[in-house]
């Protein structure tokens, strides 16, 4: 590659090409573009004329120019220029990328990937064989990878951090094991150790990896590197929590979150470093049921894994009901019944006191019951319904229970009590011997010899004693019974809760036993015991993932010392199968890293190189080979446009603009044939056109046009009237003035008329319109008969409220029964229906009509196939009575197209009369 | 494309089309412009007194009318002696012709027809309406004498039919009748000399001529851009143009000298000139030259 600071060049001597322009140019230049080839009659007045202007005959030069850009366009390109190139990468042998991909590098991991993929694509460019190496131990996979540049590129993309601490000694045993000749090697550290020996082991790694090659170490600033959250001390209240930078510095701040265990976030609080400190400490005050919430706490904005700590039971803080007076205020408060309770209790739960019911009504989860307490009936089935229902009693035995029959204890106790050591008996006090281990209090240290027990209660003897006890003295009897009832427990410590009976309240067992029996409260479901497998884990970014094929169980004993690993990754354990409210314990990662410790640059033997970005390379090629592309194109049209072969620019525009233009007239939701209005508005008025109204009746509406059609062929056949094909008109939509008559069947069931159709009506008879509407009465009603048909009656329900003038019987001298043939009357299908006409006054419409009405269904009569043959029969029958509908057809067109014009023949008998003088 | 001349059924569907064309104008009435002793007697009214067989009216004698032309009939119903004039009834020959070279079979769009098709119509219409006027008439360059009715107009076709598509661009000489009527049309195309010197023979026979300039839409246009190779279509030469809109105007101009040199040619042998472009409907030029034919009758 040839490297011009900015600009590289892969392939450098493709530019060789450039000698070749100067040829290009004297070619593009001698060739002009060719001719169109055009056969052309009148050549001879072409012949010998020339244009005055000569250009086109030679390639402008603008165009030669622009070529040539264009060639030189695509010679740089084929060059493969490089902007920002990266350097070089030194040595000839394999490229050795060491990653440090333990949790610490998980917060800067996007650095590192861009770092990695840089390496690897100029690997590539090289075709250099890469050995990829992460120093976290992963059981999934090998450590070290030999990959070849372009197998690398893609194992980088899908690389990811492990969430627990890296094992650089183990690494470098790997790596010293590989041939790597000629090696250069590249560190991605992340610049922290889990404690000195770790440091150590990094500091020798360093060592030995610039031994093997040219070493480049990258590493985030140190006060960006990776921060330790630490899990707050359960037994402190409030609970702080510490976080643990890996050096030093200037002040810092943070923000630490609590965060619920469905994701809520509880508190947000400043966690601040100041200068010169490597600890941090934020104290999270909130309440009680709160706080008892808090699953985890995290580093905003997210600082990986190690910015987060899972909280389990252990931190839950209980709130505990002591019912009585409080201990301080008694007269001798060592003396009295709760006061060891309540400092037992007193860091690990909220302590609430109050007369029973008081706590009660409070929902408080365990009560602390002393001998003391006097419980009535009624709180007494109170207080067993409260167990029953999940809350924890602690009893505590005395001289009263002793002396009373109390059912609300776990085993049945023997009357009186039994006194160990006395002045008068010759036993000795008994020490505390064991817990149970089917007990929740299994696995608790037993004090020695500190606790000694001189008078309890005795439990009844019984096969289920066995079960219900939980911890014994050393003589075995029960010291402490509990036994589940309902969802809650009952449990009774056979002996007092003060000194007077035994030293137990003195001893630390007591605030073990206390905690324990408390932690039951509220579903907790305890301690869990045996082996516990991980159920979710901790990813190096911090969130909660399904656990990984290589995690194995821990027993519940030595969780607590359990270090995470790849083994035994941080996240939550409980038992397999266990119920979802189960109790659970969490292994924070707090336990690998003892002590976070930043590696000094005093400590590296190479300058540590802080990530640069993304690569800024931006290859040059694409653009260019784009930029070549858009002008051959346009150098093509502009081939195109000088040999005259494109459309010229003016018509392509006009073309545009008239598409443009058109596309709003597009059909909207009109009728088919008022689509293109203008289209049928010319087509309704360069022929005359018969019409009639669309009643929305199938039959009715392709009768009438059959209808006059059979009359369009009449009138063509017989008159001067060269009708064109009938049009059916929507009243509400069409515009009725292009038609001179419209013919209007009214069936009994014509629909009603749309609103505004009798305003449109009104306008056309006002404006010379005429109608024709055809009840076709005539073939439902008896010859003779009076009154008006059911067509009719519809008739004058759709026409009320128009403005029509009086209607009479067509008169003798009317212009309808002579415009063309001399009628006196007028059958359709049907023969002998009056037909009606409006009596038109001599000054409106010329005097001309413009309503008739009749019921004789001309249009069944004037109806033809298409071979021309009737359709329907005519009543009472004959071609006469079909020979006068079609003659009463041609009269009713003649009438509308000539209006009064044969209205002058009224005064032919007197003009006859006169000649004949 | 086919020179329609030489597909029979092209000329037969022209042939329809001509008389529906021709259905749509009156019948036209050649106006002889000359009574010839030569010319046969015709079968058509004059709409005047002539030498005819039909009845034209009933006059009043008068004095210096034969005798042998009263009408004794007539004379005897009144006192008055009455003459029978007959109308005047004559037929002329026209001779037709349309351009069938190369050059006529050329369309620049396939919305129009070609100018051969396009004059052939004409042709077939023309001829149409005079047969039915009676006139005689017959293809300039068959040498078959001029015929009437629809004897006239078969052997019009078939005279169309043995036409080659070789054609001389000019009108083919032949002896006619004195006084003959002729009907010429083509693109002109051929330089104004040698039209002249063609035209000049029948001028000397007393023909009376009409030319009808037949033009596609492109030549008057040029409606071309570019860089365009034009080459002629009776191998009348190529002609390069780097720039088409350099030279349109020129073109233009040429043109138009032409058009007006043939006008000029016509008005001096007392013809008529009319110009038709193919994308035009054919009834305009069919009327021009009814009115080229009739208006000389009144002249």
């Amino acid at each position: 590659m040839l490297d011009l600071g900015v600009l590289g060049l892969a392939n450098p001597w493709l530019l060789m090409a450039f000698v070749s322009l100067p040829a290009l140019w004297w070619l593009l230049r001698i060739i002009p573009p060719a001719p169109k080839q055009i056969r052309f009659p009148a050549i001879r007045f072409l012949l010998g004329l020339q244009p005055e202007e000569e250009t086109t005959a030679r390639t402008p030069l603008w165009l030669l120019i622009m070529r040539l850009v264009l060639a030189s366009l695509v010679i740089l390109a084929l060059a493969g220029p490089v902007l920002n190139p990266e350097p070089e990468l030194a040595g000839k042998g394999p490229l050795v990328l060491v990653v440090d991909d333990g949790w610490a590098a998980a917060p800067g991991w996007a650095r590192r990937t861009d770092m990695l993929q840089r390496f690897a694509d100029r690997a590539q460019r090289q075709n250099r064989e890469v050995v990829l190496l992460g120093t976290a131990a992963d059981p999934a996979k090998p450590k070290l990878q030999r990959l070849s540049a372009a197998d690398a590129v893609r194992t980088v993309a899908s690389w990811q951090p492990k969430p627990w601490p890296v094992d650089r000694a183990a690494a470098l045993e790997q790596l010293k094991r590989e041939p790597l000749n000629g090696a250069e090697l590249i560190w991605l550290c992340d610049g922290v150790a889990g404690d000195r020996p770790a440091r150590d082991a990094a500091v020798r790694f360093a060592d030995q990896l610039r031994q093997l090659g040219p070493l480049r170490i990258y590493a985030d600033p140190i006060e960006q590197r990776a921060v330790l959250l630490l899990p707050p001390d359960p037994s402190r209240e409030p609970l702080v929590v510490s976080a643990r930078r890996p050096s030093p510095g200037g002040a810092q701040s943070l923000i630490l979150r609590a965060v619920g265990p469905t994701g809520e976030i509880l508190a947000r609080q400043n966690l601040k470093f100041e200068a010169g400190a490597a600890h941090a400490d934020v104290r999270i005050e909130l309440p009680i049921e709160l706080r008892n919430q808090i699953a985890r706490f995290e580093l905003e904005p997210s600082a990986g894994i190690g910015g987060v700590v899972l909280l389990d039971e252990r931190w839950r803080q209980r709130l505990v009901g002591l019912v009585g007076e409080p201990a301080a205020q008694a007269a001798q408060p060592l003396l009295s019944e709760l006061y060891y309770v309540e400092k037992a209790l007193g860091p690990h739960a909220e302590l609430r006191r109050g007369t029973l019911p008081e706590l009660l009504a409070a929902g408080v989860p365990a009560i602390v019951l002393t001998d003391s307490a006097q419980i009535g009936p009624e709180a007494r089935t109170q207080l067993a319904s409260w167990v029953e229902a999940g809350g924890v009693l602690l009893r505590f035995a005395g001289p009263r229970l002793a002396n009373a029959d109390d059912e609300l204890v776990p085993v049945k106790l023997r009357r009186g009590d039994r006194s160990l050591g006395g002045a008068l008996s010759w036993a000795r006090p008994l020490p505390l011997a064991s817990f149970d281990d089917g007990g929740p209090l299994a696995g608790l240290a037993v004090p020695k010899n500190d606790v000694v027990v001189q008078r309890q209660v005795l439990a009844q003897p019984g096969p289920e004693l066995a079960g219900h006890s939980w911890a014994r003295l050393a003589d075995g009897t029960p010291l402490i019974t509990g036994a589940q009832r309902g969802k809650g427990w009952l449990v009774l410590i056979h002996t007092t809760a003060n000194t007077a009976w035994s030293s137990l309240p003195l001893s630390g067992a007591f605030v073990d036993i206390l905690r324990r029996v408390a932690a039951l409260a509220q579903g907790a479901g305890g301690t869990p015991r045996g082996l516990l497998a991980p159920l979710e884990v901790l990813d190096a970014q911090g969130h909660l993932v399904a656990p990984g094929p290589a995690s194995e169980p821990v027993p519940a004993a030595e969780l607590a010392t359990t270090i995470a690993s790849a083994r035994h990754p941080a996240g939550l354990y409980g038992r397999v199968g266990a119920a979802p409210d189960a109790a659970r314990r969490v292994l924070n990662l707090a336990s690998a890293v003892p002590d976070l410790q930043a590696l000094q640059p005093a400590d590296l033997p190479v300058q540590a190189q802080p990530f640069a970005g993304a690569s800024t390379e931006i290859n040059l090629m694409p653009w260019l080979l784009l930029a070549a592309l858009l002008l051959a194109l346009a150098d093509t049209v502009i081939g195109l446009q000088l040999r005259g072969l494109l459309i010229r620019p003016a018509r392509a525009a006009a073309g545009l603009i008239a598409v443009l233009a058109i596309l709003p007239l597009l059909p909207g939701d009109r009728p088919a044939w008022a689509a293109d209005h203008d289209e049928a508005v010319l087509s309704a008025i360069t022929e005359t056109r018969l019409a009639y109204v669309v009643t929305g009746i199938a039959e009715v509406d392709s009768l009438s046009q059959a209808g006059l059609e059979g009359l369009t062929l009449i009138l063509n056949r017989r008159t001067a009237v060269e009708a064109g094909d009938p049009i059916a008109v929507d009243l509400a939509v069409d515009d009725l003035n292009l038609f001179p008559l419209l013919y209007w069947p009214i069936p009994s069931d014509h629909p009603d008329l749309r609103p505004g159709v009798r305003d449109r009506l009104d306008a056309y008879l006002r404006q010379g319109g005429m109608i024709l509407f055809d009840t076709g009465d005539a073939a439902t009603m008896i010859p003779d008969q009076s009154g008006p048909g059911p067509g009719e009656r519809r008739l004058r329900e759709l026409l009320t409220g128009l403005n029509l003038p009086p209607l009479e019987p067509v008169p003798e001298d009317h212009p309808l029964t002579r415009s063309f043939y001399l009628l006196q009357d007028f059958p359709g299908r049907w023969a002998g229906g009056t037909v009606w006409v409006d009596h038109a006054e001599a000054g409106v419409n010329d005097g001309v009509s413009s309503v008739i009405i009749g019921g004789n269904g001309w249009a069944g009569a004037w109806a033809t196939d298409e071979y021309g043959m009737a359709m329907y029969p005519v009543v009472p029958g004959g071609e006469r009575q079909r020979e006068l509908a079609r003659r009463f057809g041609v009269n009713l067109v003649m009438y509308a197209l000539t209006g009064n014009y044969k209205t002058d023949q009224v005064h032919i008998p007197a003009l006859l009369e006169r000649l004949g003088q | 494309m086919a020179t329609p001349a030489s597909s029979p059924a092209s000329l037969t569907g022209l042939r329809q089309h001509a008389e529906r064309l021709a259905d749509r104008l009156p019948p036209l009435l050649v106006a002889a412009e000359r009574v010839a002793a030569t010319v046969a007697q015709g079968v058509h009214g004059r709409r005047r007194v002539g030498v005819g067989e039909t009845f034209w009216q009933f006059r009043p004698y008068s004095p210096g009318d034969s005798t042998a032309r009263i009408d004794w009939r007539q004379s005897a119903r009144t006192s008055q002696l009455f003459l029978r004039d007959q109308e005047w009834e004559a037929a002329e020959s026209v001779w037709l012709w349309a351009d069938g070279s190369a050059s006529m079979a050329y369309t620049s769009a396939p919305s129009w027809p070609t100018k051969a098709d396009r004059a052939l119509l004409l042709l077939l219409a023309l001829g149409s309406l005079l047969t039915r006027a009676g006139e005689r008439i017959a293809l300039l360059g068959r040498r078959r004498r001029p015929t009437g009715g629809r004897v006239g107009m078969a052997a019009l076709c078939e005279d169309l039919l043995s036409r080659t598509t070789a054609e001389p661009s000019l009108a083919p000489v032949q002896p006619l009748p004195r006084f003959a009527r002729m009907v010429l049309i083509s693109d002109f195309f051929t330089p104004l000399e040698q039209l002249r010197d063609r035209l000049r023979g029948f001028v000397a026979m007393g023909v009376r001529g009409h030319l009808l300039q037949v033009l596609d839409p492109a030549e008057p246009e040029l409606p071309f851009a570019g860089r365009v190779r034009f080459e002629g279509l009776e191998q009348d030469g190529i002609a390069l143009i780097g720039n088409v809109d350099g030279v349109r105007q020129r073109y233009r101009g040429r043109l138009a000298a032409h058009r007006d040199g043939l006008r000029d040619l016509a008005r001096s042998f007392g013809w008529t000139f009319a110009g038709h472009v193919c994308d035009q409907p054919p009834e305009p030029p069919l009327l021009a030259l009814y009115t080229a034919l009739s208006t000389k009758a009144q002249g």
